[in-house]
């Protein structure tokens, strides 16, 4: 029993930071129909700017994360009007094309930029805290909150203000809601930006975690799909769970399975509930 | 006219290749390329003209290695005998993976042959008693001499191998253009038009997709059982998503949905990041620059483009003068 809470708790954990990516891919995805594969990389560029700001500049961890945050959104801002924007009316595969050229240029230029080696975030949060059996790493648990204030926000903006709902007006019907007055390219802007400063944290909290390193990017993003395909694409709520589902099936497979084919099991769950419910677990089937 | 003259003179140009340029490092180049140029027309073949974009050819790739390195090292086939069963057993794999994605279509398709790659690509790592993980898989034999009696050719080099694989590329256009010219190919471009419209016309449509799918896979798999025995060395590494991306990349590049599109493309995506090595550091940054660019401004790769341009260089040669200086 303890062994499964454990279990729980680390699935939390690393299922928050699938869902923080998985919620910037969703909105992208459901205002643009955009598979952005190049969202891992600007979370990494994220994590290694915390990284150089907190280590060359002398800022400490949360400023140094929300410049980085800024930084970032600032940069979705710039792939949007630059790379997306040109092929808004072309086949989707073409803006894969360039979300593929968009990884390599930006992963490269993490390494140009922040040198090949991988960087561990130094974090102060060492205590162990265990509550009858079940240990609680100090870091892994404000990884957890972080994560879930974040996650709260964004649904708050989503759910409450003028800009969310034409975020999902946008989403539902593009054409009615330019007739409605929506301003389509400020959306798409303000969906990359928050996308990108969302990714930005996730990169945080990964290199805090483990660490930031080349390569980590396209697991990421990979991760990221894998919970949208798990919740339902473009939805916000299917984000969340499906990022939990997919953080628990992995903690419990590499404990209990085997940690080598973990990934495995998860695309093997990830392909299961494709075949039964095509629409995700959060979505009704409409479509 | 003009077409067969180019196909012949492209033909003669592949053969006359090694014998014209002897610096080893081309012909290994010539030689990946064209085994790559069949990992494309495999995507051609579900992408181009079935409308599904599968992320899964690079692990197909890889089945059809492994599969044709086992087949000859441990259980003692001959190579010959080994090139031409991996397709099958990819292919195999292919129509069992098949059967439940293509149940789902458009992005949905596209990330569960991606989560596809990535399954083969762990079993390749993980599976250390077979494939040898990331160690890799040494000692793949190059193919045995053909011949009768006395007279025989040896395949042992460079050289012959360029050959091999050659003759291999020509009978995958063959099967390539034998498929889309047939009336299973018309049925195809039918479902990546409208696949709801196909099938209101009685056309069983997962049967096709099925076909499509099962056939990329095998012509993977036979690129990859080729590159197995050229190299003589595999390693998963050449076989994980990436690869299925790149050949994506070739396919869009040369231009979808035509047969000498992919040729062209994968060509380009081996040699370009070659030649950019002058420029080492900026290299890969430039080539994926090249990439965004040429998506925004030739949306449908680059031989429908140089068509498009020769026709209309034609046409304004026969009327007499070019549309622009018609202009007042």
């Amino acid at each position: 029993m303890v062994d499964l809470l454990q279990q729980v708790f680390n699935g939390l954990v690393t299922g928050s930071i699938y869902t923080l990516i998985a919620l910037g891919l969703t909105t992208i995805f459901g205002i643009l129909g955009i598979a952005h594969f190049a969202h891992g990389s600007v979370a990494m560029f994220g994590g290694y700017l915390t990284f150089f700001l907190m280590t060359s500049v002398g800022l400490s961890l949360v400023p140094a994360m929300v410049v980085a945050m800024v930084a970032g959104a600032a940069l979705g801002v710039v792939i949007e009007r630059l790379a997306y924007y040109p092929v808004r009316m072309a086949p989707p595969i073409n803006a894969f094309i360039i979300a593929l050229g968009l990884t390599l240029v930006i992963e490269k230029a993490n390494l140009l930029m922040f040198g090949v080696d991988q960087v561990i975030i130094p974090t102060p949060y060492t205590r162990v805290f265990d509550i009858g059996g079940v240990t609680f790493p100090e870091l892994r648990v404000y990884v957890l909150a972080i994560a879930a204030i974040l996650v709260a926000g964004m649904t708050w903006m989503v759910q409450r203000t003028w800009m969310g709902m034409a975020i999902r007006a946008v989403a539902q019907n593009r054409a009615t809601a330019i007739l409605m007055g929506v301003d389509v390219n400020r959306v798409s802007m303000f969906v990359f930006a928050l996308s990108s400063a969302l990714g930005v944290a996730a990169g945080v909290l990964v290199g805090a975690l483990y660490a930031v390193a080349p390569g980590v990017s396209g697991g990421l993003v990979i991760k990221g799909f894998a919970v949208l395909i798990l919740g339902g694409l473009g939805s916000i709520p299917g984000a969340i769970i499906g990022g939990i589902v997919l953080g628990v099936t992995e903690s419990f497979s590499s404990a209990f399975v085997s940690s080598g084919y973990k990934d495995v099991i998860s695309f093997l769950l990830m392909i299961a509930v494709l075949l039964v419910r095509p629409e995700g677990l959060m979505r009704r089937g409409t479509r | 006219m003009m077409r067969h003259t180019f196909l012949a003179a492209a033909i003669v140009a592949a053969i006359a290749f090694p014998m014209l340029v002897t610096v080893n490092y081309f012909v290994h180049l010539a030689v990946l390329s064209m085994v790559f140029m069949i990992v494309a027309q495999s995507v051609n073949l579900i992408q181009g003209y079935t409308g599904y974009v599968s992320i899964a050819q690079g692990g197909f790739m890889g089945i059809g290695a492994y599969a044709s390195a086992l087949l000859s090292v441990d259980a003692g086939w001959s190579v010959w005998a080994s090139i031409a069963v991996s397709p099958v057993i990819a292919g195999l794999v292919a129509l069992v993976v098949g059967y439940p994605s293509l149940r789902v279509k458009g992005h949905y398709f596209a990330i569960v042959t991606m989560a596809l790659n990535m399954v083969v690509f762990i079993v390749l790592v993980n599976w250390i008693p077979v494939t040898g993980g990331e160690g890799g898989y040494p000692g793949v034999p190059m193919p045995e001499p053909i011949g009768f009696g006395d007279w025989a050719i040896e395949i042992d080099s460079r050289q012959a191998m360029y050959y091999v694989v050659l003759a291999a590329l020509l009978l995958v256009m063959a099967v390539m253009a034998a498929i889309v010219r047939s009336r299973i190919g018309r049925v195809l471009l039918a479902i990546r038009q409208n696949e709801t419209f196909a099938e209101a016309a009685g056309i069983a449509a997962w049967k096709y997709k099925l076909f499509a799918f099962s056939a990329a896979g095998a012509l993977a798999g036979f690129a990859g059982a080729l590159y197995a025995h050229y190299m003589g060395f595999l390693s998963p590494t050449p076989f994980s998503v990436d690869a299925s991306l790149n050949a994506i990349l070739a396919v869009i590049l040369g231009g979808s949905g035509t047969l000498s599109g992919p040729l062209v493309g994968g060509l380009l995506t081996v040699l370009l990041p070659e030649m950019l090595r002058v420029a080492e550091v900026f290299r890969l940054i430039i080539y994926g620059l090249l990439l965004v660019v040429v998506m925004i401004f030739l949306p449908h790769g680059l031989v429908p483009a140089l068509v498009g341009r020769v026709a209309k260089w034609r046409e304004a040669r026969d009327t007499g003068a070019s549309p622009a200086r018609n202009k007042p």
